[in-house]
């Protein structure tokens, strides 16, 4: 059997050290589960091993053989696979064709058809999957599409298998499915690293658990030895969660209900409410729906039942942007490049298209108020730029997502739903947007608050609500909760 | 004051900012160059007369081209328009003559009336366009493709294959052939339209939304914009400018036919391009349209006072189309 083994490999980037003397080994014939939070330094270890990236120091051996990689066909080539959370599946091609894709077994000069799908079908038997071979990937489910990405990794004949979180578009059910592929390999002794921000999988496929705290690695437990709770302390250490200013009363005056909302496979029966002046986070993990019950509540996208309530009126059932946008809200999107800023425009014209009618006086734009409105919000957001001319993708990420920001507060709005607006931000920006927050609501702006770094939620908000496959589970007050309780309930979907 | 003037003069002079000026009025300044170069070459060239001849020779094509130029900022295309210039001419020549040939009323009237319902044509199209855009999610270059041949269709099968004459009152043929204090008819209401586009592109908020479409639809939509309605005014806008320069063309030529405006979209797209119009939406100007109108309009008006072969004007200006946009995108790449 082989063994996957790292020794003091380190990676430097500009400014910080993702991996700091790591050293680590994974044996065959086990399934390796290597946890971290977000920017622990897992994901680089990941395409340290899948060659996409090259360490700064430190070696790596397959069964004692050094391993050089410039590239992920080396890696490929020398027994490593990586399967990725997005899948690199062409719909419109069979599942065969998908898994000798750029390799298809030749008669001459023309492909051998009969041999491509004989071999895809023995590859399919070998690892106990019950696909067709002939089946277009376009009509298969999303778990199936996962299992033919790791048998198309399989048909390298790889000595270790990376799943990089597999399971995170797929359903309970489905899910076990995708184990019984897995757990085939573990049997035929493939090295499996499982990479999963699904906690209690661990305990379910997984025989060793890894984890790694800001670069550093913190241990190696054998599953049996441990639980819930001692992973996420190493997850977590002692983190200081610094605390919000005292200064920021909550009024009585409830903004925005929410009842029932609903949408089929998104999220279900969703209720809260908000009240003026606060901020309420939505925690959860990935693909708990989140992102989805804003956009919906939004307008953006469509909701099939409930209602929204907003400053007592309720909200006709096919509202969009136009129409929430008049009732007070704002949303800046998790896709800030995409959805939130037009990268091609000025700082100008960026900080003034959702207020467009604020800034016109019967359609005609007023230029000395929009030079105004952008002015404004360049000095109250800091936001940092040569001239307000300049075009949104000259700057920074911490300084666009302030352009998107500041072109919502433009419009004066009562509710503002911030979509992770941290990410890919540096920490000085970061405390900014919160600042934002809290200075919107001593003026009596209420905010939505999603994020998946908790101990952002737990600085930020005056309440927090637990989001869990879909549905609200729950309801937590920041004050003196811990962030392993908080990370535990996101995780597990119960409070206890 | 001596060392603030000194200090200015560094400034204007300064290399980089003079280059990042060049840059960016590139076409302007070649514009500039081939006027300079035609006026040696050629003296009839820099004389009244011939300006006004050159500004009556766009303006139909050019009034199409503001349209278009709103289309292409908001991320789509029209191929259509020749097509939409030889329908409604051909409509309002048919009712037109109609009207007046059963005795209805004087083609006076008839001709306004011909000319009503080819503008209610025109914004039927144009609602037509974006709304397939909007429900099927088609490409315009797509659904106007497929419309520039069934209006070509409709308009050969509406004057049965022939010219429409004698179905013009005094007052439409003026708007042809027209002069107002010496000045071309067309030629005034290419300034007019100028004005009124680069009104709404530089004033208004429908101007703004029309860029933020183009530039990036879903954020737009996420900021409030209504993205429909917005792909309505513009692809409307070109079928209606279409009506005007079709107006004119049929007014100029006293008749109609269904061969009217026949390979108008490729000149009038290059126009807009030429001025500097991203084909990618979001980045252009009407400024830019005007200037690209005027470039290609004195460049055949030069080749042909230089005598130069017909066909090799064709050469000329796809030449010139594609060392546009290779100009443009290289800009664009340099900027970001």
């Amino acid at each position: 059997m082989s063994t996957l083994r790292a020794e003091h490999i380190i990676k430097d980037y500009p400014g910080t050290r993702a991996l700091d003397d790591v050293t680590v080994s994974f044996d065959g014939g086990k399934v390796h589960a290597f946890i971290g939070k977000n920017g622990s330094g897992k994901s680089t270890l990941v395409k340290v091993f899948s060659g996409a990236i090259q360490p700064t120091g430190g070696k790596f051996f397959l069964d004692d053989k050094e391993l050089c990689f410039n590239s992920p066909i080396d890696a490929r080539e020398q027994g490593i696979a990586t399967v990725y959370q997005e899948l690199s599946l062409v719909p419109y091609l069979t599942v065969a064709e998908n898994i000798y894709l750029g390799r298809l077994p030749k008669k001459g000069r023309v492909i051998d058809w009969r041999r491509t799908f004989s071999l895809a079908d023995e590859l399919l038997k070998r690892m106990n999957v019950d696909i067709d071979p002939h089946e277009k990937v376009y009509k298969l489910s999303m778990w199936q599409c996962q299992i033919v990405e790791i048998v198309k990794a399989m048909s390298f004949s790889p000595k270790v298998l990376m799943l990089d979180e597999p399971t995170s578009a797929l359903a309970q059910h489905e899910t076990q499915s995708l184990f019984q592929v897995v757990r085939t390999l573990r049997d035929q002794g493939v090295v499996i690293i499982y990479i999963s921000h699904r906690l209690q999988e661990i305990w379910e496929i997984a025989d060793t658990v890894t984890v790694l705290r800001d670069g550093r690695l913190v241990g190696v437990e054998q599953v049996s030895n441990v639980d819930h709770k001692a992973v996420i302390s190493m997850m977590f250490g002692n983190v200081e969660i610094r605390k919000r200013p005292a200064d920021l009363p909550v009024q009585d005056e409830t903004v925005m209900e929410v009842k029932g909302l609903t949408r089929k496979n998104k999220f279900e029966d969703v209720s809260f409410s908000l009240r003026r002046g606060e901020v309420l986070g939505i925690a959860g993990m990935l693909g708990a729906g989140r992102t989805e019950l804003l956009r919906s509540i939004f307008g953006a996208d469509p909701f099939d039942s409930g209602e929204i309530i907003v400053k007592g009126k309720k909200v006709s059932r096919d509202p969009s942007p136009i129409t929430m946008k008049r009732c007070g809200l704002g949303l800046t999107p998790e896709e800030r490049k995409t959805q939130g800023i037009i990268l091609i425009h000025s700082i100008r014209d960026n900080l003034c298209y959702a207020s467009l009618d604020q800034i016109s006086d019967r359609h005609v734009v007023n230029q000395a108020r929009r030079a105004q409105f952008a002015d404004q919000q360049v000095k109250d957001l800091e936001i940092k730029v040569p001239s307000v001319m300049t075009t949104a993708n000259s700057l920074s990420g911490g300084n666009q997502q302030k352009v998107v920001i500041g072109n919502w507060l433009n419009t004066a709005p009562d509710i503002m739903m911030y979509d992770e607006p941290s990410r890919g931000i540096d920490v000085s920006a970061k405390q900014q947007i919160f600042q934002i927050m809290w200075e919107q609501s001593r003026k009596g702006v209420s905010s939505i608050f999603v994020s998946s770094e908790l101990e952002e939620l737990l600085e930020v908000c005056h309440r927090i609500l637990i989001m869990y496959m879909g549905r609200i589970v729950g309801e937590v007050n920041p004050e003196n909760l811990k962030i392993e309780d908080l990370y535990a309930y996101c995780m597990g979907g119960t409070i206890r | 004051m001596n060392i603030g003037g000194k200090k200015i003069r560094v400034e204007l002079f300064s290399k980089k900012k003079t280059n990042v000026f060049i840059l960016d009025h590139m076409i302007e300044l070649l514009l500039l160059l081939l006027i300079v170069v035609l006026s040696v070459f050629s003296p009839a060239f820099l004389t009244v007369n011939n300006i006004l001849n050159i500004l009556r020779n766009v303006a139909m094509k050019g009034v199409i081209a503001y349209g278009m130029c709103l289309v292409i900022l908001a991320g789509e295309i029209d191929l259509s328009v020749g097509s939409q210039v030889a329908l409604c001419a051909v409509i309002i020549a048919y009712i037109s003559k109609a009207l007046a040939g059963a005795g209805i009323m004087p083609i006076e009237y008839g001709a306004a009336v011909g000319l009503l319902v080819a503008i209610l044509v025109a914004i039927g199209m144009g609602v037509f366009h974006a709304w397939a855009r909007q429900k099927f999610n088609m490409p315009t270059f797509i659904i106007t493709l497929a419309n520039l041949n069934i209006m070509y269709g409709l308009a050969a099968i509406i004057c049965g294959g022939f010219p429409i004459v004698n179905s013009f009152p005094e007052w439409y043929v003026f708007t042809g052939v027209g002069k107002v204090f010496g000045i071309p008819f067309p030629a005034l209401v290419f300034i007019a339209v100028f004005v009124l586009f680069w009104f709404i592109t530089e004033k208004t908020d429908l101007g703004r939304k029309i860029y933020a479409v183009g530039g990036n639809a879903e954020a737009a939509r996420l900021n409030g914009i209504n993205v429909f309605r917005t792909r309505i005014f513009v692809m409307c806008a070109v079928q209606v400018m279409c009506v005007l320069g079709g107006m004119m063309n049929s007014a100029q030529v006293r008749s109609a036919t269904f061969g009217f405006g026949r390979g108008w979209e490729t000149q009038i797209i290059s126009s807009v391009v030429i001025g500097g119009t991203s084909m990618l939406g979001g980045i252009g100007t009407i400024w830019g349209t005007l200037i690209g109108v005027m470039f290609t309009g004195v460049i055949s008006n030069g080749m042909t006072l230089l005598n130069i072969n017909e066909y090799m004007q064709y050469v000329i200006n796809g030449g010139l189309m594609f060392f546009a946009v290779m100009f443009n995108t290289y800009m664009t790449r340099k900027r970001t």
